[in-house]
């Protein structure tokens, strides 16, 4: 249970720390962000293996999650290098309280960060493609292959995006940025280059009435 | 080996070093005036020294900040007259290396923070160096000047043309003394080598090439040559979002000008021999130790990430920095390092706050003596721990204010973790974590040492007996 509660911190404050890099003066520091993703990714396997569903409220049971169809979401599962087998009990419920507030600013997330051609950077793969990528090799010696049921069994439409935003691993975090803060080759042809100076993916919503945790996920 | 003696930086606008109280065994100089020692406490962020050299000789030392100037100081040469005052080193040179500057096409802003300083080797009169911030490398030319002519036929004292009707004989311009003066000019500039930041330069053993590394990539350079580079290593993955490891710190071998090291953010090393191929990617040996399944935590990937790497003066062994130890390693042997030292062990239960505090990506350097006996790296709280590698003891010594009086030696200091504690001890939990020492440098042949303390630099030198002289 500590596990859990100390993985869902760290996860919180590792989402700080992205979403503070994009503002930081000399751009985004390719180094940090590799190993604070690590951290995240870290955290998020204990969080999601970790079998205490308790923990967590229940989900209106109208709950539009419906995973399969976002289309934030890679329809062939998460890259492996983010995979993991699914808890077989551990169906986390990610906290419901935010998701009524939260969700109106989350789905512009993934509208804004997947859908967006000009968001597109060079180097990383097209946004439109996302989901129809293969399952990329597995990078990592995790057992692999469950990614996508993990995916599938997420309840709310804004973890599920939150994952699939973190699905597309590393490049995911960095594309989300502000167009300055990627750091891509000059000369590389495909696609415009996004001109996306003061651009943020998602809204600002009204922090005030909401707690941390879904902070952090409308900061993406 | 007991240290003392002082030199303080000079915060700006500080012109020169008062001179303290000597005595024949110390060599010293001590920025005792008030002012500038307020201004001291609180530290501008431009001031704070990102990067600390000394040349070849030792005469020199070169430091780098924040705010893109470099500070050169220069030891003044022993004198039968003074002798007291060998050793001392004073500002010889002060210049604006890096300005900020704006990437335009990415909406980028580019530090001017000097990232590494690397000193050529010294070919005629002038001297040279290679200061680095996040994308350009810059040559500069130091040269003296200690003579002016005089005695123009058509110009006169301030330079103006002379009427020529008052000029009714010819003379010749006569070499005169003047005040030493020392200029310094950007000879070449080497831009647009890399996307990323970079982390290290490496002047090559040839004196005629160096490396510089930035996150993915490492490109070879000749010194006269501003407009192309070679890529040497190239570690970017086809789809970026497969990153997992990225280049970390960068040496050319010391002998062998076709060797080269290179570190990652996996804890890895990987020497390379430009011989074998024009693109080094494929290392030819790679020294990795396997992780301790017991440490294993969210956190055991960033602690292994090497944050310096540094070849020992005989080219026989490598050093290299992660979170927690300084490891040694021998070039023949890969599975493991052959000697690994305990930095501060006790932040290994803290690493989470350390991660939240920003702390754990603190990038620490680390240094060897000139007969590479023993090694040194920085810690937190103005701490800095040396490791004897034949007698196997370590010392843990502060750079602080308190230690910096005239002829003060300094005392070694121990950080407590419960259980008995000493009355000089430190806890773990008073430790000032924005103190740290991250830049230390030794000088190559003798025992002075240059410690970078946020915006301070300390020199400290081995105490030497009286009667030795």
């Amino acid at each position: 249970m500590e596990f859990k509660l100390e993985a869902h911190r760290i996860v919180s404050i590792s989402l700080g720390k992205i979403y503070n890099s994009r503002v930081q003066r000399g751009g985004i520091k390719l180094h940090k962000n590799l190993l604070v993703s690590l951290v995240l990714r870290s955290a998020r396997q204990v969080y999601l293996s970790d079998p205490c569903p308790g923990l967590y409220l229940a989900g209106p049971a109208g709950s539009p999650a419906a995973p399969p169809p976002q289309p934030g979401e890679p329809a062939t599962g998460t890259p492996a290098g983010w995979g993991e087998p699914p808890p077989p009990a551990g169906r986390a419920a990610w906290p419901e309280t935010e998701s009524q507030p939260g969700r109106p600013a989350v789905p512009d997330a993934p509208r804004a960060g997947d859908t967006d051609p000009a968001a597109t950077p060079a180097g990383c793969s097209a946004a439109g493609s996302t989901p129809l990528k293969k399952p990329r090799r597995n990078l990592e010696p995790q057992p692999g292959g469950g990614a996508e049921d993990a995916e599938e069994e997420m309840e709310t439409g804004n973890v599920a995006n939150l994952i699939s935003i973190f699905g597309s691993s590393f490049s995911g975090l960095l594309r989300k940025s502000p167009g300055g803060g990627r750091e891509e080759e000059e000369g590389e042809e495909s696609g415009p280059e996004a001109a996306e100076p003061g651009q943020i993916c998602c809204e600002k919503p009204v922090l005030r009435d909401m707690n941390p945790w879904s902070t952090a996920i409308v900061a993406f | 080996m007991e240290l003392e003696g002082l030199v303080r930086r000079p915060c700006p606008g500080l012109r020169g070093l008062a001179r303290g109280s000597r005595t024949a065994a110390v060599s010293l100089v001590n920025a005792g005036v008030q002012p500038a020692a307020v201004s001291c406490l609180f530290p501008l962020p431009a001031d704070i020294i990102s990067t600390v050299e000394f040349n070849h000789t030792g005469e020199l030392l070169a430091t780098g900040d924040k705010g893109g100037r470099v500070v050169i100081f220069q030891r003044e040469p022993e004198s039968k007259n003074a002798p007291q005052s060998q050793g001392e080193y004073d500002v010889y040179s002060t210049f604006q290396s890096h300005e900020p500057e704006f990437d335009y096409l990415k909406s980028l802003e580019i530090e001017e923070k000097i990232n590494k300083i690397k000193w050529l080797p010294q070919q005629n009169a002038a001297r040279a160096l290679l200061s680095a911030n996040d994308k350009t490398i810059k040559l500069w030319k130091i040269t003296e000047r200690d003579k002016r002519p005089e005695g123009y036929n058509l110009k006169d004292e301030e330079g103006k043309l002379k009427d020529l009707s008052t000029v009714t004989s010819l003379q010749v311009p006569v070499l005169k003394p003047m005040d030493l003066m020392v200029e310094v000019s950007p000879r070449r500039i080497f831009a647009n080598g890399h996307t990323y930041h970079i982390n290290s330069i490496s002047v090559n053993s040839d004196c005629e090439t160096y490396m510089s590394a930035d996150d993915l990539r490492i490109n070879l350079w000749h010194l006269a040559i501003t407009d192309r580079s070679f890529n040497i290593v190239d570690i970017k993955p086809a789809n970026m979002e497969d990153l997992t490891e990225v280049i970390t710190a960068s040496e050319f071998h010391p002998h062998h000008c076709n060797l080269f090291v290179y570190s990652s953010s996996k804890g890895s090393l990987r020497l390379c021999d430009m011989r074998a191929a024009a693109l080094c990617d494929k290392h030819s040996k790679l020294f990795e130790e396997p992780e301790d399944p017991s440490n294993r935590s969210f956190f055991s990937e960033i602690i292994s990430s090497v944050s310096d790497v540094k070849f020992s003066h005989s080219g026989r062994y490598m050093l290299t920095r992660d979170y927690l130890t300084v490891k040694v390693w021998d070039l023949n042997m890969e599975a493991r390092p052959i000697e690994t030292y305990q930095v501060h062990d006790y932040l290994r239960s803290k690493l989470c706050s350390l991660y939240e505090n920003d702390c754990i990506f603190d990038k620490f350097e680390c240094a060897w003596n000139g007969s590479d006996s023993v090694i040194m790296t920085g810690a937190y709280n103005n701490f800095f721990r040396m490791f004897d590698r034949n007698t196997k003891r370590d010392v843990t010594l502060e750079a602080s204010r308190e230690s910096s009086k005239p002829r003060a030696v300094l005392k070694p200091r121990r950080v407590c973790v419960g259980g008995k504690r000493r009355r000089d001890d430190i806890s773990v939990d008073s430790l000032d974590f924005t103190k740290k020492i991250l830049h230390t440098a030794w000088h190559p042949a003798e025992n002075i040492i240059a410690i970078a303390a946020t915006n301070n630099l300390y020199i400290f030198q081995d105490k030497v007996n009286s009667d030795m002289h």
